[in-house]
């Protein structure tokens, strides 16, 4: 008692000092954070901005200013077209695939098993691993004449003369449209299902027991509660897993630009991808800028959108 | 509160520790001597073992005046990591012990070869960074951001003699009259066949002519199932095969005077050949290929004919030698008219941006200058990989008796590389025959070409229809170069 005493003691006008001032305080702490983010996200936002709508290229970024130019330049070339479909497209299908499997997880998870830690620690291994290092893993995975997986099909007669993927050795993963695009997916679908299966986690975790209880009381089954009582409950933070995964997909280019670089032909190109094509390689910056950028406005409309269907869903 | 103050108290020591460390002064370099005039005699001598016999080396003498430099001068080189790893060993010490005996520091840093179009970006828009950097293609849609070396490759022109055109015509933009890179090396693109799949199905030295190709190719897929391997993917051997393809049958992207051309007879039979060369001869797996999966696919046996440089025979005579013994290396292929060209692989093409100030401009000029003087160390270092802009400054590599009739790195026959003494005469560059100009270089780089093949051979469109949509891209981005005055010609 006698400290706490102490510490009640009124201090004398005159000897506070900045630590006592907490709303200076607070801007001080927040100031780095402030910072990096200014400096990492704002700048680069609205310099690449300013160069879709100027004629710059990677060889001078002195601004000219074009108007709308360089948006009609790509909206003419397919390529643009296929990456724009390709990027919803991907985006989509993977995330539907991510929120099924990630709910399914979570729930698998949520349950008490032997070695639950370890599968925990396995689960988060694809987020944790450097988007590269995991993506070229899969192009040896998908090689066209090295693959393992090929291997394997060939040692179970599924591959080959006179099997059911014959009569081919190779399955070509990347050669093939349909199975490329497959690849890409099933490569997002590995990279973002942590994510997404660890925030539903921690929204079912949440869910207040007794409803629970009450609900297996009255003689819900597994399903019914799934469906009718978690799910809804649920919806806020699978806002939320949707939200960071639609977000990290539609700015990944890593994926695509070392497992297909765009290929076969044009038909796994993103928005991302061929943006740094035509804008660092081809040199066209202000064509790249514009490419990156336009579903920029569609995406932060959709973001607001799902950040205030979040906010009324929320259970208090 | 006593927390709270412990914690501020911390915070702030960590901000003004890192405040400090920023702040604190750079140690002071060591005054260095200068010279006030230094002429440099560089005498070019073979130093290295050789694992042959070869004819003695010829010693060239050359003289290049190296101007005083101002202390503190540095030399910061970004380049690829080669392809033939000796290289990086023997270029390191080599660029640094020039940076010693003349008074510059220099750092040599490798990246891979993919990272040098965003680090040039980069640099240029932060407007710091490398002194020059050396590109893999032109670099010519980065000429705004790049110094005009046209007095660095004069000066190498009169010493050294003519620049092989394929280096020229990478670093030389006719629209401005200006020497926008300086290329010191090129890497020829030959074949590299499966001997005997090729004499079984009656090509003992290999294809000839692209008809052979088509023939021989089929003969062998059909009696092995082993398919050849030219590329319709995004990335450089396809490109580059691509363009082989489209020349030798007489056809071009734009002419000389930079003119788009690409919508020709000739093109379209080009086109029309390749997807019936895939249907015939090959796999879908050429529309998923990165850079390395023809080496691959030649070195595993499993693929009977590809288009790359001597890296991947190379890397096999490594690996398995006997199996090396059964790679030929052969030209590029004649067209149906008798054209034949193919493209060169990659060029070493130094840039130095325009941040880079004075002094370390001059150095950077004077290291090249170096560089291509001992050309003959690179090219031996290189393992026979790099071919020199400036023939004359490696005989070994082309008289009678030297390195390609008898191979140091023990080619079995010795003289198994002797084909490539013909390579200058049929190797071409982007935008054969017109300049690399910067639309040249972003077709390349955002793969229209490639894609055009791909699309025919895949059977989604005519190649009438896949050369028009090709045409009306093409004609685009030239029209938007040219309004920058970085391309001539008017269609």
């Amino acid at each position: 008692m006698p400290d706490r005493m102490a510490f009640e003691v009124p201090e004398k006008a005159g000897t506070r000092t900045l630590a006592d001032r907490e709303g200076l305080l607070g801007t001080l702490f927040l100031l780095p954070a402030f910072v990096y983010i200014i400096t990492l996200v704002g700048i680069p936002l609205v310099l690449a901005i300013t160069y879709s709508f100027s004629n710059v290229t990677a060889g001078n970024t002195a601004f000219d200013f074009n108007g709308l130019e360089n948006f009609r330049l790509i909206l003419a070339t397919p390529q643009f077209r296929r990456a724009l479909w390709d990027t919803l497209y991907f985006t989509i299908v993977s995330q539907i695939i991510i929120i099924i499997l990630a709910t399914a997880l979570a729930e698998l998870l949520a349950l008490d098993f032997r070695g639950k830690r370890l599968a925990r620690v396995l689960l988060i291994l694809p987020w944790a691993t450097p988007i590269s290092l995991g993506t070229i893993g899969w192009l040896w995975l998908l090689d066209s004449k090295f693959s393992p997986i090929d291997w394997v099909l060939r040692a179970i007669h599924l591959l080959g003369p006179g099997t059911i993927f014959g009569p081919g050795l190779h399955m070509n993963y990347l050669g093939k449209t349909n199975l490329a695009m497959a690849s890409v997916i099933i490569v997002y679908v590995w990279r973002f299902l942590p994510l997404s299966a660890v925030i539903l986690m921690a929204g079912l975790t949440s869910i207040n027991r007794e409803i629970l209880d009450q609900a297996a009381v009255d003689g819900s089954g597994f399903w019914r509660t799934l469906l009718e009582i978690k799910v809804p409950l649920l919806l806020p933070i699978v806002n939320v897993a949707l939200l960071f995964g639609f977000i990290s997909m539609f700015s990944d280019m890593t994926v695509i630009f070392l497992l297909t670089r765009g290929g076969p032909v044009y038909y796994t190109q993103v928005l991302a991808s061929w943006a740094y094509f035509k804008g660092v390689e081809g040199g066209a910056l202000g064509e790249g800028a514009a490419t990156a950028l336009f579903l920029f406005p569609v995406l932060l409309a959709g973001v607001i959108m799902v950040l205030r269907s979040t906010r009324r869903m929320e259970v208090t | 509160m006593k927390h709270k103050r412990t914690l501020f108290l911390v915070v702030s020591l960590i901000i003004i520790g890192v405040f400090l460390a920023a702040c604190a002064p750079q140690a002071t370099p060591a005054p260095q001597k200068v010279e006030v005039t230094r002429v440099v005699k560089q005498t070019v001598k073979e130093t290295v073992v050789v694992k042959q016999p070869v004819k003695e080396t010829v010693v060239v003498e050359k003289k290049v005046e190296v101007q005083k430099f101002a202390p503190g001068t540095k030399l910061h080189i970004v380049q690829w990591s080669h392809f033939v790893p000796n290289y990086d060993k023997w270029v390191d010490p080599f660029a640094k012990a020039w940076g010693d005996a003349n008074g510059v520091d220099v750092t040599v840093d490798h990246v891979s070869i993919t990272d040098l179009a965003p680090t040039l970006t980069a640099a240029i828009d932060a407007g710091d960074g490398p002194t020059m950097i050396e590109m893999p293609v032109t670099p010519s849609s980065f000429v705004e951001g790049l110094q005009n070396l046209n007095d660095v490759n004069e000066q190498a022109q009169k010493l050294f003699g003519e620049q092989a055109p394929t280096c020229k015509a990478n670093s030389y933009l006719p629209a401005l009259k200006e020497y926008y890179g300086f290329c010191h090396g090129w890497v020829p693109d030959p074949a590299d066949y499966d001997i005997k799949l090729w004499k079984d199905a009656g090509y003992p030295n290999g294809p000839s002519t692209y008809a052979d190709l088509l023939d021989g190719g089929k003969k062998i897929k059909d009696a092995t199932g082993v398919p050849l391997g030219l590329g319709m993917s995004p990335e450089i051997d396809s490109e580059m095969a691509a363009r082989a393809i489209i020349w030798s049958f007489g056809g071009s992207i734009q002419d000389a005077n930079e003119n788009v051309t690409i919508n020709s007879p000739e093109v379209i039979e080009a086109v029309k050949y390749m997807a019936k060369l895939y249907q015939n001869a090959m796999t879908e797996e050429v529309f998923g290929w990165t850079a390395a999966s023809n080496n691959q696919g030649l070195i595993a046996g499993e693929l009977s004919y590809i288009l790359n440089s001597i890296s991947a025979y190379r890397s096999l005579q490594k690996v398995d030698p006997a199996a090396a013994d059964n790679i030929g290396i052969g030209p590029a292929l004649k067209g149906p008219r008798g054209d034949q060209h193919a493209s060169a692989h990659v060029w070493f093409i130094y840039v130095i941006p325009k941040y880079v100030n004075a002094n370390d401009t001059a150095a950077a000029k004077a290291f090249m200058l170096h560089l291509v003087a001992n050309y003959n160390q690179a090219v031996y270092n290189s393992e026979l990989y790099n071919f020199p802009a400036f023939k004359s400054t490696v005989p070994q590599l082309y008289e009678e008796g030297s390195w390609l009739d008898i191979d140091p790195f023990g080619s079995r026959p010795q003289d198994k590389l002797k084909v490539l003494r013909t390579a200058e005469d049929w190797v071409t560059y982007l935008g054969y025959p017109g300049p690399a100009n910067p639309a040249i270089a972003e077709i390349y780089s955002t793969h229209i070409i490639s894609a055009m093949m791909g699309k025919v051979a895949r059977g989604e469109m005519s190649a009438e229809d896949a050369v028009s949509e090709a045409e009306v891209q093409i004609k685009a981005i030239f029209k938007k170069w040219r309004a920058k005055g970085l391309v001539g010609g008017t269609k």
